[in-house]
């Protein structure tokens, strides 16, 4: 009676809709996946045996109550004493009661703390994978892995594991008892569980196709919302409204058909199930009445406890079905998430990695290699050696390999061919850390975090002083505009700086990487997104936070780069040209034509 | 809540009748027992075997009756659903794009997107659970009840004290449950602001070896979820098992009253014991019921936010077709966004005449960008006037106003479909001759016919298979082919190296013809090409003229100037 611990949502009693992803999707290895899975709990599942036990224990009820019930009725048929039957009950009732309660108590405890740390072992593992799968991954995705596959993992954990306990013992038990009481009986009420197979079959081989495509459907009008959302200003610009409006509709209408006919297959199920469970009721009654009458059955109590057992009998068949299948979705997910975590992480440092405390920033690039894919090379043979204290800059059209260059000296990537060195010692034999550490970096996207202006300067280095950080900005000509700001350096950037002008966001990150104190600068573009003037305001600072130290300058605008002490102009992944701006411009080669064009005009003004 | 219902009441007719066949299911799943309990006390007792086989029948017919039903209701709850999740999201995409770029700025659209996407999900799954099953539970439960009391009058007040009891049961239980979940959910859209924010930084993150800072912001916001669900999750531990224990306690107590029964009562008695389970079955729903009507409610609230936007401009007057040739005059306007302490624009007056370039050039953060988004009416001025030949923009009609205003961003934005089709936006009914025409002045013919299957190539969403400078060349020829009288150009060669940026605006120049363009550049070399030049500085006309007249009087132009081509050697 009280046999169903946590009832399953009706609209996932077929295993659908929850959390719209992955539904159905078969797994690859279940059992290898399951046991990989259990391995990863090791150490956070403490407990679980006791929850295990528990369920076990919850069975108890479904499986003794109807005996009892009917023992009563019996009792009270022949008039003869109930009251201890019904203490036994009651006692039984109370039993169940603290199974319960104990076994909920200790599974939210559990089971929370298992996907903590899950999760946190997946985060672990992907914050350590190279830059190129993130390149790889739309963001979306990911973060579904993070959550949804998670949830689905953790739901099934925490819920189906015990009820498949429960149901398990439960079958089992009624089973026998029914036996024990009357074979004939147990017989009928046996075709039902036959029909119920056959049906649930039946069923989920249609609905699964049909969730298929669902999922398809969804995907294809989710891309679309995306682009009309995202694109609304290109939309309202050429009055597209209309036309937008109906691509959508054909879209959204094309998913509303498909999934009505997968609701309403799937939606079979249940009165199914709900015909049969009354079908071997009536028969149960039929039989066991015409059996009483004919004398077979002594006991009329036997025919309540039957009644009873046979409403408890069919649900967790039906039951198990689901079980098995919301196991299958969270199994698939497990292997998405697995799927992450076998991924190799960047290289971990060798145990003889060297410590990089007090570099002088001396970067020799010798023959160096590098494609993102095997066929197609982005850097052909460069080599380039940079003095401590060079202020190096690197020019070229777009695609020519100037970012790819800088993330190999990060270590964002790796050489595939050649090797560069770092006083003198191959970078790899850094310790990663300190490697990174050693450079200071703005880029040209000005990521912010929804925090305050000043724990944004002090991202490299939480521990700042205000004075440090409010120096810092000054250094960076941020000062000015953070004193405008609401509440000054205390103003939390809610939207991740979205509410800023790019070249504010642009300052900010500069004051973040002059804040960091890096032995070694890198500027990719950093001042692509600021207007001349105030990118000459932050000339200086940059300049300052160069000084005596190797950097990286990459720019599109040559009028910034004038004066560094060396230019390399780099075409196709190949180094085309290389020289101080007056050696290259003597030269007047691609270098001094680029020059022209971008400054040309003014100069004939 | 109040926008489910709003929805559901469109549909109400076949709400209802899903109501009924709902209510006659649960109807025909509560009569089982009552003939059940006929084939005891009138078959059985009086060993009447007919009898006994014709109730077995009548159960039968019910049976499939109520399995009729359900499949009734099921199809009839799955239409509802998906029409009013089809309905909703169509609703939201006609009101978003209605909407002017005010709005969205601050709803942010990745933000509109999964409201449109995860949250009406969700309130379909709701409809369609409490058309499958929630309304049934409540039917079965007190229909239960009532039939154990009609069965057996003499559990009218045990019964009474059992619903009492388990009715105050889950009240509180969704007292005290509802705000547990509801944090759920506030902790879960947490974790996913994080992880978002960690993926779209991860380059920083990475350059400043920031990985365990990282870790521990995640750390957190998983942690506190967990917490928040194992609170919620123990909230339940604790009803659920409650709620049942009280009608298993019915159970018991309805043996107990019923010792001494008459044996010609048998059956019925028999009957309340197995009504009494199909309670237990309605309570149960309780659980199910709190978590998909929490995230209903979050849902709907999020939805409804959208939904109440207000469009920020009123586009009720605006309904003038006047012939626009592409004369510019601003009156003393002035802009501010909405939200932000001081305006974008301040007192701007200028006028050009049909066919002028303007070239416009500023600081970032000037507003250049806001200037030129007010022409075709992305935003509306807060003060003063901007004319197009002597109209106000905003008495025109804005379909009428934007075709004849191109603009062309500094973020090009296209769209899945063939090339073709993307430059075919500006104009439905191009003939190839002509994009093939406007794709030679942009220099994008080039990169088009090196593809393989030339302007029939796919873009992928976005145009992800383009490069920055390919993607903003394609969207220069796209406004060209709208023939505009105005056409914008917002620093749209950005990621164009120099050669061929200067190669477009060459083609641009000699072919504009009679086209007033305004051109948004931060390089002094691209503007001077301009007849007229505005000069901006935060928010405010610093000079207007020629580049020598600006040479001469402009002090914020002279810096630009000076910032741009160095040390003055060529002065």
């Amino acid at each position: 009676m009280s046999n169903r611990p946590n009832a399953v949502p009706p609209a996932n009693m077929t295993g659908i809709t929850r959390g719209g992803r992955g539904v159905f999707v078969k797994p690859k290895d279940f059992r290898g996946t399951l046991r990989r899975l259990w391995d990863l709990t090791r150490g956070k599942r403490n407990g679980l045996g006791w929850i295990l036990l528990l369920s076990a224990l919850a069975s108890a009820a479904s499986i003794l109550s109807p005996y009892l019930s009917g023992k009563a009725v019996t009792a009270i048929k022949d008039g003869s004493p109930v009251k201890f039957l019904l203490l036994m009950l009651l006692l039984l009732y109370f039993a169940d009661w603290l199974v319960k309660l104990l076994q909920k108590l200790l599974m939210a405890t559990v089971g929370q703390r298992v996907i903590h740390h899950i999760r946190n072992t997946l985060f672990d593992r992907m914050i350590r994978l190279p830059l190129a799968f993130f390149d790889e991954h739309r963001h979306g995705e990911l973060m579904s892995r993070l959550t949804n596959d998670i949830d689905n993992i953790s739901t099934t954990i925490s819920n189906s594991l015990t009820m498949l306990m429960t149901y398990a013992f439960t079958i089992v038990g009624i089973l026998l008892i029914m036996l024990v009481l009357s074979p004939l009986l147990t017989l009928v009420a046996c075709v039902s569980i036959i029909l119920i197979v056959l049906t649930t079959r039946f069923i989920t081989k249609r609905t699964r196709k049909m969730y298929a495509e669902q999922q398809k459907d969804l995907g294809v009008l989710n891309a679309q919302i995306e682009e009309g959302i995202s694109g609304l200003n290109v939309v309202k610009a050429f009055c597209h409204e209309r036309e937008m409006e109906k691509v959508f509709t054909e879209k959204n209408d094309r998913l509303t058909a498909t999934a009505i006919r997968a609701l309403i297959m799937s939606g079979y199920l249940m009165p199914m199930m709900n015909v049969i469970n009354n079908l071997s009721y009536a028969a149960i009654a039929v039989f066991s009445g015409v059996m009483y009458v004919k004398g077979q059955i002594a006991d009329i109590g036997l025919i309540t406890s039957f009644l009873l057992y046979v409403r408890q009998f069919t649900r967790p068949f039906v039951e198990i079905a689901n079980i098995y299948n919301s196991f299958q979705t969270a199994v698939a997910g497990a292997e998405r998430v697995f799927d992450i975590m076998d991924r190799e992480t960047e290289p971990e440092d060798r145990p003889d990695a060297l410590p990089f405390t007090d570099p002088t920033g001396e970067v020799e690039f010798r023959h160096v290699r590098f494609g993102y894919s095997p066929e197609k090379e982005v850097l052909k043979d460069i080599s380039l050696s940079v003095p401590a204290g060079t202020r190096m800059a690197i020019v070229g059209s777009t695609g020519s390999g100037k970012t790819t260059l800088i993330n190999l000296l990060t270590r964002f990537y790796d050489v595939t061919g050649g090797e560069i060195l770092l006083d003198g010692h191959n970078i790899k034999n850094y310790r990663m850390h300190d490697l990174r550490e050693a450079f200071g970096v703005v880029l040209q996207d000005t990521n912010l975090f929804a925090a305050s202006v000043l724990e944004n300067i002090a991202y490299g280095d939480p521990e700042a002083s205000r004075e440090k950080i409010e120096e810092a900005a000054r250094l960076a000509g941020a000062d000015a505009f953070i004193r405008r700001l609401p509440d000054g350096y205390d103003t939390v950037l809610e939207q991740g700086g979205a509410e800023l002008s790019q070249g504010e966001r642009q300052l900010l990150t500069i004051a973040r990487a002059v804040l960091a104190d890096s032995p070694i600068m890198i500027l990719d573009e950093a001042t692509s997104s600021v207007d001349t003037v105030t990118e000459q305001k932050i000339h200086h600072a940059m300049l300052a936070m160069c000084r005596g130290r190797t950097s990286f300058i990459i720019a599109h605008r040559l009028s910034t780069i004038r004066d560094s002490d060396k230019i390399v102009l780099l075409e196709d992944g190949r180094i085309a040209e290389m020289g101080t701006h007056d050696e290259l411009m003597a030269l007047g080669g691609r270098y001094a034509g680029m020059y022209l064009t971008q400054t040309g005009a003014c100069a004939n003004g | 809540m109040k926008l489910i219902l709003k929805y559901l009441r469109k549909h109400w007719g076949i709400f209802l009748i899903s109501t009924l066949f709902l209510t006659m299911e649960a109807v025909a799943d509560l009569m089982q027992p009552t003939f059940m309990s006929k084939i005891v006390d009138n078959g059985v007792r009086n060993a009447d075997t007919g009898l006994i086989l014709l109730y077995g029948l009548i159960m039968l017919a019910i049976a499939a009756a109520g399995a009729f039903c359900a499949v009734m209701r099921n199809r009839f709850a799955s239409r509802t659903s998906q029409t009013v999740g089809n309905e909703l999201r169509l609703d939201m995409y006609r009101h978003v794009q209605e909407l002017s770029l005010e709005n969205i700025d601050r709803l942010q659209p990745a933000s509109i997107i999964t409201r449109m996407t995860n949250d009406v999900t969700q309130i379909q799954d709701f409809i369609a659970s409490m058309m499958r099953m929630m309304v049934k539970a409540p039917i079965t439960g007190i229909g239960a009840i009532v039939l154990i009391i009609i069965q057996t009058p003499r559990q009218a007040p045990v019964m009474g004290l059992i619903l009492l009891i388990a009715a105050v049961l889950i009240w509180c239980n969704i007292r005290i449950g509802y705000p547990k979940f509801d944090l759920v959910q506030k902790c879960l859209d947490r974790l996913n602001r994080t992880s978002r924010e960690f993926l779209t930084s991860i380059r920083v993150v990475k350059a400043f070896s920031a990985e365990d800072q990282e870790r521990e912001k995640f750390s957190d916001a998983s942690e506190q979820l967990a917490e928040a669900n194992r609170k919620a999750q123990q909230i339940m531990a604790v009803f659920t098992p409650l709620i049942n224990l009280v009608v298993n306690f019915g159970i018991v107590l309805l043996l107990w009253v019923s010792q001494n029964q008459d044996e010609a009562q048998i059956g019925r008695l028999m009957a309340s014991v197995n009504y009494m389970t199909q309670v237990m079955f309605a309570v149960t729903m309780i659980a199910n019921v709190m978590n998909t009507a929490v995230r209903a409610m979050a849902s709907s609230a999020r939805i409804q936010e959208v939904l109440d936007e207000q469009p920020a401009q009123d586009m009720a007057e605006s309904t003038e077709r006047p012939e626009i040739r592409g004369g510019i005059a601003l009156e003393d306007m002035s802009f501010t966004y909405a939200g932000a302490s001081r305006p974008a624009l301040k007192d701007i007056g200028f006028a050009i005449e049909a066919g002028t370039m303007l070239g416009i050039i500023g600081p970032t953060g000037s507003g250049k960008t806001t200037l030129v988004n007010l022409i075709p009416r992305f935003y509306d001025a807060t003060e003063g006037r901007i004319l197009i030949d002597g109209t106000d923009v905003r008495k025109m009609e804005p379909e009428h106003l934007r075709k004849a205003v191109a603009v062309v961003s500094q973020k090009a934005l296209l769209f899945s479909g063939t090339i073709r089709e993307n430059l075919k936006w500006g104009c439905a009914d191009a003939t190839d001759e002509q994009i093939r025409e406007a794709a030679r002045i942009a220099c994008a013919d080039e990169f088009i016919e090196k593809t393989e299957k030339g302007y029939d190539t796919e873009l992928g969403q976005g145009g992800v298979n383009l490069s920055g400078g390919q993607k903003q060349r394609l969207s220069i020829a796209r406004a060209l082919l709208c023939d505009p009288r105005i056409l914008i150009l917002d620093d749209c060669t950005s990621a164009l190296d120099a050669q061929t940026e200067s190669k477009v605006l060459d083609h641009l120049t000699r072919k504009r013809g009679e086209m007033t363009v305004l051109l948004i550049s931060q390089r002094i070399s691209t503007v001077m090409r301009a007849d007229r030049i505005l000069c901006l500085d935060d928010g405010c006309v610093q000079g207007f003229g020629t580049h020598d007249e600006l040479m001469r009087d402009c002090r914020v132009y002279r810096e630009i100037r000076h910032s741009q081509i160095g040390g003055g050697e060529n002065e």
